[in-house]
């Protein structure tokens, strides 16, 4: 007789994150009962090293060929103890995640007893499951060795020139007609002083001497197609005579980079014929790149006093200021707005020290390194600071500018002025045909939204699509570059093995079962994911699955009537013994 | 020994740039000074703006580090000196005596179990106790002992336990050479002593605490296993957060900004605010500098949980008699008067140092900014150093946070494969 699965069941106490709640031990005491576990142990974390180390010693002397972890998400830890199974030499996929903490120790914090059972039934369910799991194999894809760049700010030109330098050929494509982005607007970079022009130039060189590198400008992306390892991007070019290329690719760094916030007409008196006269941050900076002479003249007139008003577009709360077409304000800070305001006031100062200036802010983030420099020399010029909040919103009009001022305890404040100058924020650039074509994910400040905010800074939740620069937040450009640079290590780790391996919980068709009614191809939302071929031997259609495209969503086997589809990893049987198991009385 | 590249420094900056340069096939030498990888990271409790359990998120990539075959790592080991020789660099690493035998331990903690001396604990800096010889957390990488000399009475109470002899009273440092063909300085912070501003308690008030101490009273797994006032046990009804308590202060040698106090003291007041429900929690500052991504919305949701939020800059912190913490103000908000609170706790939010200064012993010469971390050569490449060959990321090159100090650990990675693939590349022509 051969013997049935050698469950090993380990309850992790996650510190006191779930044992402050959870019995741990009436868990494993518990779970000892059910005839398929062999071993069953609580530990403080059993994602350290120890932790790991009793599940691989219990592989190894005990026999257990298969393991229940009840612990925190699978989005936390599955790879963890897949690894460590890996390292006993077990199958990785022979493992299932129960998850006591977000499920049930951080939701039921004050009912000991009932998140104790509701722990039992997760943990039973996890033993059925995994008692009748098969070893699986992940799945092996080609990785074509080109990496496609989309957006040559400086974010994409640095993550094209450290890609290409690691070995890869790069496609590197701008719908502009020149390299550059948002620093070609740009006289002057803070903290360190540098000429923008010259930084573009110093990437702009370096790239042309990289034969690896392919420029494309002037190209439009219009969509991609395909998967890690192997996507297709349709680019067609601007202008006369368009014509369109498909360009293969193994990875993609996404840099599309921000658009300036567009003030509304008449925010801050944006936009409409009034005095003073109204710019924003941008505007100005370029009005200051013009030669324009010993006196600072805007719109025909001398400006003696110019009022910068802070967080316009950024740090927005609803109901408070107007929305974007999408009904939602811009709640986020724009983080690089503050410094660049004091760069420009300097600057200004430097040239025009008779120009009074007012900074009317929320408050002050100079936060990087030679930024709080620049805020002190502001006020040492003699920049006036008044702080607003968001109950007493600066109004200008008739040539002053009116804010309630929270450094001198709420007083009503009225300053007289020639020119204000709106400190706008950043909106995502338009990555609208990406987000469409890939279901690239986005955020609720509409930036693209990386898999994990802390550990995964620059991948997207799609496999083999890394983001770099402002594409997914406000940043400057050294916090682009970083981004950058790191988004090309990522391409180059998942391209250097030549093959990539996927999850192998997709969809797979008993062929004997299959009559061919074509009910799942309706219902795949995946393209060609799922396709219906010819038998050889005759007789009904057949689905057939392509795995590197389907992403194991299930939706085939809910329609199937002869239960000829199943997911691996997830099949029907498996299913309906977790819910036996979930139902069944708990001592 | 040989290697790629050798990583001063296994917080998450060097566990970071360690992962991505093996990942890279790249032979890796990750040295930390400290007995356990995990840097300030493993440390706290929870991470902002998500709120992720710190040891959770850290833990897979201390585990990942250990296991990985490109990685080679030394614990407990200093490195003395640096130097180019020709396009390489040797390294001089001295490893710390554990007085436990590395080959010998099995982690089993009978050494622990028997030892008759507790010293106070530095994991959960100073607020709990451990014994002269022990593992020095639960989750520590690797699970080896580490004896005290100074506090052991040599009882040989450990030795007699050990069930492998690996027990070792005259155990000597170990020294080794190294040569690698590129560097990474991830050696990261530390922060603004207690007592570096006298008119804030001089460090001597026992309810006035440290940002870290603050950290480990709300960790699941702290000393006091809830958050108590360390005086008398009390449970704090009324909480501050002093901001700017050892950044932008000229006075203290410290201008500059620290870029995560705002954003930590605001984490561990929703925190505190979980732990003690009816607790009066408010946070002194001069500026909120909620600029990272999610910050903003981060700090909105304090403020909507009734975290009370006083822009005023604290002028002095002295206590009463029963230990109640009293912190004069000016209130900006509220006719610009001066006012005491009484506190029951108070948290410093200090500020961010550099925790080596390579040049200084001269060790390698490495150029520092006028903040004293390391200078970076320009703002489109932020990991080279202003030696050819050795690379920065993270707090080493000036304050930060964990995601900024991923990305920069990423990138250094990237550029330290590029470097030495230029390196074969001249070699070979």
């Amino acid at each position: 007789m051969s013997r049935g699965p050698q469950v090993g069941v380990y309850v992790c106490h996650c510190g006191g994150n779930i044992s402050d709640v959870v019995d741990v031990e009436k868990v494993a005491a518990e779970l000892a009962k059910h005839p398929d576990v062999k071993v069953e142990k609580s530990y403080a974390f059993m994602c350290s090293d120890p932790g790991q180390q009793l599940i691989i010693e219990d592989i190894r002397s005990e026999g257990i060929d298969r393991v229940v972890v009840a612990a925190c998400s699978p989005a936390l830890h599955e790879q963890t103890f897949r690894s460590a199974l890996q390292r006993a030499g077990l199958n990785p996929y022979l493992y299932e995640n129960v998850n006591i903490r977000e499920q049930v120790s951080w939701v039921h914090k004050g009912n000991h007893e009932s998140a104790t059972a509701k722990a039992i039934r997760l943990t039973r369910a996890g033993v059925e499951k995994v008692s009748r799991q098969d070893p699986l194999e992940a799945i092996r894809v080609n990785a074509e060795p080109r990496v496609c760049v989309i957006g040559a700010g400086v974010a994409g030109m640095r993550a094209a020139l450290a890609a290409a330098k690691r070995g890869l050929p790069v496609t590197l494509i701008d719908k502009a007609d020149r390299v550059g982005g948002h620093l070609l607007e740009l006289d002057v970079v803070y903290p360190t002083g540098e000429k923008a022009a010259d930084l573009i130039d110093e990437l702009e060189h370096e790239i042309a001497g990289e034969d690896r590198i392919e420029l494309l400008l002037d190209a439009d992306v219009e969509g991609v197609d395909g998967y890690v390892g192997s996507f297709t991007v349709q680019v067609a070019a601007r202008g006369e005579g368009a014509d369109r290329r498909e360009i293969k690719a193994g990875a993609l760094i996404v840099a599309t980079g921000f658009s300036h916030y567009e003030p509304h007409a008449g925010e801050f008196g944006y936009g409409q014929d009034v005095v003073p006269e109204v710019l924003t941050l941008p505007q100005f900076n370029s009005l200051l790149r013009g030669d324009a002479g010993d006196y600072l003249r805007v719109g025909g007139r001398d400006v003696r006093n110019v009022a910068l008003i802070h967080c316009v577009g950024s740090r927005q709360t609803p109901g408070v200021h107007e929305p974007q077409p999408d009904g939602k304000v811009n709640d986020y800070c724009s983080r690089v707005c503050c410094t660049a305001a004091f760069h420009t006031v300097n600057r200004l100062l430097d040239r025009f020290p008779a120009v009074q200036v007012y900074e009317v802010y929320k408050d002050v983030r100079t936060y990087g390194r030679g930024h709080d420099e620049l805020y002190e020399q502001a006020s040492k010029k003699g920049v006036l600071f008044f702080r607003y909040d968001d109950e007493g919103l600066p109004v200008v009009v008739d040539g002053k500018l009116r804010v309630r001022d929270w450094l001198t305890w709420g007083e009503e404040v009225e300053i007289p002025v020639d020119l204000v100058v709106l400190v706008t924020g950043m909106m995502p650039g338009d990555a609208s045909k990406l987000i469409g074509s890939m279901k690239l994910p986005a955020g609720a400040d509409r930036f693209l939204q990386e898999v994990h905010p802390k550990l995964r800074p620059v991948e997207l939740a799609n496999n083999g699509v890394m983001i770099a620069g402002t594409a997914q937040g406000p940043m400057d450009v050294l916090e682009s570059c970083a981004a950058a640079e790191a988004a090309a290590g990522k391409a180059a780790i998942l391209l250097s093995r030549g093959s990539i391996e996927l999850d192998p919980f997709v969809a797979r068709v008993r062929a004997e079962e299959c009559d061919g009614c074509e009910k799942c191809l309706g219902e795949c939302e995946y393209k060609d994911a799922l396709t219906m071929r010819t038998r050889p031997e005759g007789g009904p259609k057949l689905a057939v699955v392509n795995a590197a495209l389907c992403v194991g969503c299930g939706a085939c086997v809910a329609v199937c009537p002869t239960r000829a589809i199943d997911l691996a990893g997830w099949s029907l049987d498996q299913f309906d013994a977790m819910v036996d198991a979930l139902v069944a009385e708990v001592v | 020994m040989t290697c790629d590249a050798l990583v001063v420094g296994a917080g998450i900056a060097g566990l970071q740039a360690s992962l991505d340069l093996a990942d890279q096939g790249k032979r890796v030498l990750l040295v930390e000074r400290q007995p356990s990888i995990g840097g300030h990271m493993i440390n706290l409790s929870k991470v902002f703006p998500t709120l992720d359990c710190a040891s959770c998120i850290t833990t897979p990539r201390m585990a990942s580090v250990a296991h990985h075959p490109n990685i080679e790592m030394r614990t407990y080991t200093e490195v003395d000196r640096i130097e180019p020789v020709g396009d390489r660099f040797r390294a001089r690493i001295t490893q710390k005596p554990r007085f436990v035998d590395e080959g010998l331990c099995i982690g089993c903690k009978r050494c622990e179990e028997e030892c008759v001396i507790y010293v106070p604990d530095e994991y959960d800096h100073a607020l709990g106790c451990k014994k002269a010889i022990s593992i020095p957390f639960t989750n520590a990488i690797p699970q080896l002992p580490v004896l005290d000399m100074d506090m052991c009475l040599l009882c040989g109470a450990c030795a007699k336990a050990c069930p492998t002899d690996a027990i070792d009273f005259r155990q000597q440092p170990i020294t080794e050479e190294v040569e690698v063909g590129a560097v990474i300085v991830t050696t990261g912070y530390e922060t603004t002593p207690m007592d570096a501003k006298k008119q804030y308690g001089g460090g001597v008030l026992p309810n006035v605490i440290s940002p870290f101490q603050a950290e480990r009273l709300l960790a699941p797994h702290g000393p006091y296993g809830g958050v108590m006032r360390p005086s008398d046990g009390k449970i704090p009804s009324s909480v501050a957060f002093v901001q700017c308590a050892g950044s932008r202060d000229a006075s203290l040698g410290v201008p500059y900004c620290s870029r995560v106090c705002c954003m930590y003291a605001i984490k561990q007041a929703m925190l505190m605010s979980g732990s003690l429900p009816v607790a009066d929690i408010t946070i002194y500052y001069m500026d909120i500098r909620a600029f990272g991504k999610g910050y903003e919305q981060f700090y909105q949701n304090a403020k909507a949980m009734g975290i009370e939020f006083v822009k005023a800059k604290v002028a002095k912190i002295s206590e009463d008699e029963e230990h109640g913490v009293k912190v004069r103000i000016e209130r900006q908000d509220d006719g610009c008067r001066p006012e005491e609170v009484t506190h029951d706790l108070v948290v410093l939010s200090l500020g961010m140092v550099p925790a080596w200064v390579p040049s200084r012993d001269g060790i390698v010469p490495l150029e520092e900014e006028t903040d004293r971390f390391l200078k970076t050569r320009s703002i489109l490449t932020p990991s080279l150093t202003s030696m050819r060959g050795v690379f920065a990321a993270g707090t080493a090159t000036g304050p930060k946070d964990i995601v900024d100090t991923i990305v920069e650990a990423s990138a250094a990675a990237l550029e330290v494969a590029n470097y030495l693939e230029s390196q074969l590349a001249g070699a070979a022509r």
